[in-house]
């Protein structure tokens, strides 16, 4: 025994040493490992009591970094109305903003909710309402937006996306577009003339020129060598709200009268069948879902693909980050257009497009939900929403945008703009994951080479798998 | 002559030790066996038991904060009902066992063959780079097995190959599992070629000279000397690379994510974090990702012990047939 004293008394030191050992206070919150995050507190002259509020934002540096910025620059602002009212209380903000993925994004919510450390904003996609306001996350602000003036000038159509069960539980932070974007070159090298490619956007809108007549010319583009085999059109590189708006056009409905969502099983097949042909005609590689964004924005902005799917905020992307040596917006203008969805002949046939509003919601561990939503309203302000908007690439959010100098001439935002006239939304429906998980599943299948019938059982039998009652498949 | 009875020997013509004695040395016994089991029960046994439970639950993240809700085997019945849980179960053996083989067994046991067999320090030297993938960040290590695999006109094959004639190809995605076993197998290597190294080089030197003497081949001395003397490590390496296999994906999903298409590449342990952590639109299915880990560990707990029959552990961990007092 008197052999293992000392080791157990070094033991019971060394236990005692670690436990003392204060634990370093971080100065910048690392959420992962592989995770850029920024943190800047902004701290004024404080005259009153300083109350800290933290803001999340998800933001695809540096064009969106606005999101969270924004919120930054409205401090001022915010704590100016405050001495007015003669509230003594002043904000001091911390931003943590990164590009992390949705669902970890969401996930990281989640989790920081449920152990009381949430921040007082979070800036997320419009459908994660869906999950948060049942699961008691969110603060329902429908009461309070009358108290904000700001509020009245957001577009009323945006407002929809803010709702569940009857109520608001955020406010619109941007919009956009997911247009479809064309190589005007290699149009040309095809043989279109001029006047062809320039009239593509309203050919579209009018429902003369579909989803069909784009596969044809993407093939024809692939038989003359004008591009190479599955680069006549592209769609994004893995799973994504897109994909919603080929179901839409197919002449899909999601949501019903009660909670369940709905699968529509003869619009899905109808998107099968068009993707396992896009696959089976050249159209389209059978490798596109490889979810590599790099090559992606490489392949389309190096003029390798005829036709691609994609959204508003690329424009900004591609002349930022991908051709700003090349002329930066001149070249895009030069090179590329952009129009709506075409609608499938054999579905609507209507033209579409899908916009996902992000939110500023407010946790309901949040303190001072009314100082979050003050900030809130002086970060939703034509000037600070419109510099936002040009540098992100994303529509804005106000009316008065419209008769505002600045985002009026923005070329790119008001030629995009005329699309939210036929825009669709995603569910903010608890199933909607899971739902778009099933779907997605199908259209992996069909571009996989399992035929679009055996595409759309494999669709089915995760949704039945998954959501049992909660999906009404038709 | 002595016999040794749980943990205490007695001698014939001596006193038994006493009681007190005797309980001294059982404590002390646990004293040392304490920590280790504490260690085991908090970090081993209780988050399989977690596991467990939660994979009895319908836990999500739609109803995280709700109280758990039991749903019984639920949660399995959906999993065996999965039309892909026959390939991803597939996939998941394939890849262990052909990495395991190739790759963390085989290859580890010729690289400690051959560098124990040449020039120490060149040895030294060839198993040091072998740990180079093992050391590298994961991120890093895929990224660059992603650039070398890229599609056309990128790729490093593709950069060497065009000399040749060799039409330029998505090499990753023409061949997912050649390139899911190299990454992981190149790690994967290092691990037992440490092990096996140190174990041949603790070979008393006489046994292979006496063979020599006796005009063993090399391949001979192989045979009939180092592999019966590693015995121990084998199965050591074996066992733990099995395991460490069926659990890990985290190469895979850097790499493929389980493609391309539908379930190509995916294993088990992927499809676990899948469902339970990482869907595109955030929709965490604890409970029944729990299910499908809790399935993993009672296969793991199935292998361990084919594995300890097949090597005949109890045979290696026999007590000494002399002791010495």
């Amino acid at each position: 025994m008197k052999r293992w004293t000392p080791i157990m008394a070094l033991f019971v030191v060394v236990a005692l040493i670690l436990t003392a050992c204060p634990s370093p206070t971080p100065e910048v919150k690392v959420v992962k490992e592989t995770v850029i995050v920024e943190k800047e507190v902004v701290k004024e002259v404080q005259v009153g009591q300083p109350i800290h509020i933290v803001a999340r934002c998800k933001a695809a540096p540096p064009h969106e970094e606005g999101r969270c910025n924004n919120l930054v620059s409205a401090v001022g602002a915010a704590n100016a109305a405050l001495a007015e009212k003669g509230d003594d209380r002043r904000i001091e903000l911390e931003i943590i903003q990164d590009n992390a993925d949705w669902g970890d994004y969401k996930t990281e919510f989640e989790l920081a909710s449920d152990a009381g450390q949430a921040p007082d904003i979070v800036c997320s996609g419009h459908e994660h309402i869906g999950d948060w306001g049942p699961a008691g996350y969110l603060v329902d602000v429908t009461a309070m937006l009358g108290d904000y003036t700001e509020f009245d000038d957001v577009i009323d159509a945006l407002w929809a996306s803010t709702e569940w069960n009857g109520k608001r539980w955020g406010v619109p932070q941007d919009a956009e577009a997911r247009p479809m974007f064309y190589n005007k070159t290699l149009l040309a090298e095809l043989g279109w003339s001029d006047a062809d490619i320039e009239s593509l956007p309203d050919r579209i809108m009018s429902g003369e020129f579909t989803w069909e007549d784009m596969f044809d010319t993407a093939e024809e583009a692939v038989k003359a060598g004008v591009v190479k085999e599955g680069n006549g059109w592209w769609h994004r590189p893995k799973n994504g709200g897109d994909f919603l708006y080929y179901y839409y056009t197919a002449g899909g409905e999601i949501v019903g009268d009660g909670d369940a969502l709905i699968f529509d099983k003869a619009a899905a097949l109808k998107v099968y069948e068009k993707l396992y042909a896009a696959v089976d005609r050249g159209i389209l590689s059978d490798t596109r879902l490889d979810g590599d964004w790099t090559g992606w924005h490489t392949g389309i902005t190096d003029g390798d693909v005829l036709f691609a799917f994609g959204g508003s905020w690329n424009w900004a992307e591609w002349f930022s980050n991908y051709v700003a040596d090349r002329g930066g917006q001149d070249y895009l203008w030069e090179h590329f257009g952009f129009a709506a969805i075409p609608g499938m002949a054999n579905g609507t046939g209507k033209p579409t497009t899908l916009t996902h509003p992000l939110i500023y919601m407010i946790s309901s561990a949040s303190e001072h939900p009314d100082l979050a939503l003050l900030l809130i309203s002086k970060a939703s302000v034509k000037e600070l929403n419109t510099d936002y908007a040009i540098a992100s690439g994303h529509l804005g959010i106000l009316k008065s945008q419209a008769e505002y100098g600045p985002y009026m001439s923005a070329k790119f935002l008001t030629q995009v703009l005329p699309l939210l006239d036929v825009t669709t939304f995603l569910p903010n429906s608890p199933h909607w994951s899971a739902w778009s998980n099933g779907y997605y599943e199908g259209i992996q299948a069909a571009e996989s080479g399992f035929s679009a019938e055996d595409a759309l059982d494999l669709a089915v039998d995760y949704l039945q798998n998954e959501l049992g009652e909660n999906v009404v498949i038709r | 002559m002595a016999e040794a009875v749980m943990g205490r020997k007695v001698i014939r013509g001596q006193k038994p030790p006493s009681r007190w004695a005797q309980f001294k040395a059982t404590m002390g016994a646990w004293g040392f066996m304490g920590p280790a089991t504490v260690l085991v029960l908090v970090f081993f046994f209780l988050p399989v038991v977690i596991l467990f439970v939660i994979s009895l639950t319908d836990l999500s993240s739609s109803n995280f904060s709700d109280p758990l809700t039991f749903v019984g085997l639920n949660n399995y019945v959906r999993l065996f009902r999965d039309r892909f849980f026959p390939k991803i179960l597939g996939n998941t053996f394939f890849y262990v066992a052909v990495t395991l083989s190739c790759f963390n067994v085989g290859m580890a046991l010729l690289l400690a063959l051959l560098t124990t067999h040449i020039n120490r320090r060149a040895g030294f030297f060839f198993r040091l780079i072998w740990l180079l993938p093992r050391i590298t960040p994961s991120v890093i290590y895929i990224l660059m097995w992603r650039r070398i695999s890229h599609q056309p006109p990128f790729g490093l094959i593709n950069q060497l190959l065009a000399p040749f004639g060799v039409e330029p190809q998505y090499w990753l995605f023409e061949q997912p599992w050649l390139f899911v076993i190299l990454v992981n197998g190149f790690v994967g290597a290092s691990f037992g070629l440490i092990l096996f190294s140190s174990a041949i080089e603790a070979i008393p030197r006489d046994l292979i000279t006496a063979a020599k003497v006796d005009g063993a081949s090399t391949w001979q001395s192989i045979r009939d000397i180092v592999l019966p003397m590693i015995r121990w490590p084998l199965l050591f390496v074996t066992t733990y690379q099995t395991l460490s296999l069926l659990t890990s994906f985290e190469y895979i999903l850097l790499l493929t994510e389980g493609g391309p298409g539908l379930y190509t590449t995916e294993v088990w342990a992927l499809t676990a974090y899948k469902r339970a952590l990482k869907t595109y639109f955030g929709h965490n299915q604890w409970g029944y990702g729990a299910a499908w880990g809790f399935v993993l560990v009672i296969i793991g707990i199935a292998m361990s012990i084919i594995y300890l029959r097949v090597f005949r552990f109890n045979e290696l961990v026999q007590e000494p047939k002399i002791d010495v007092l």
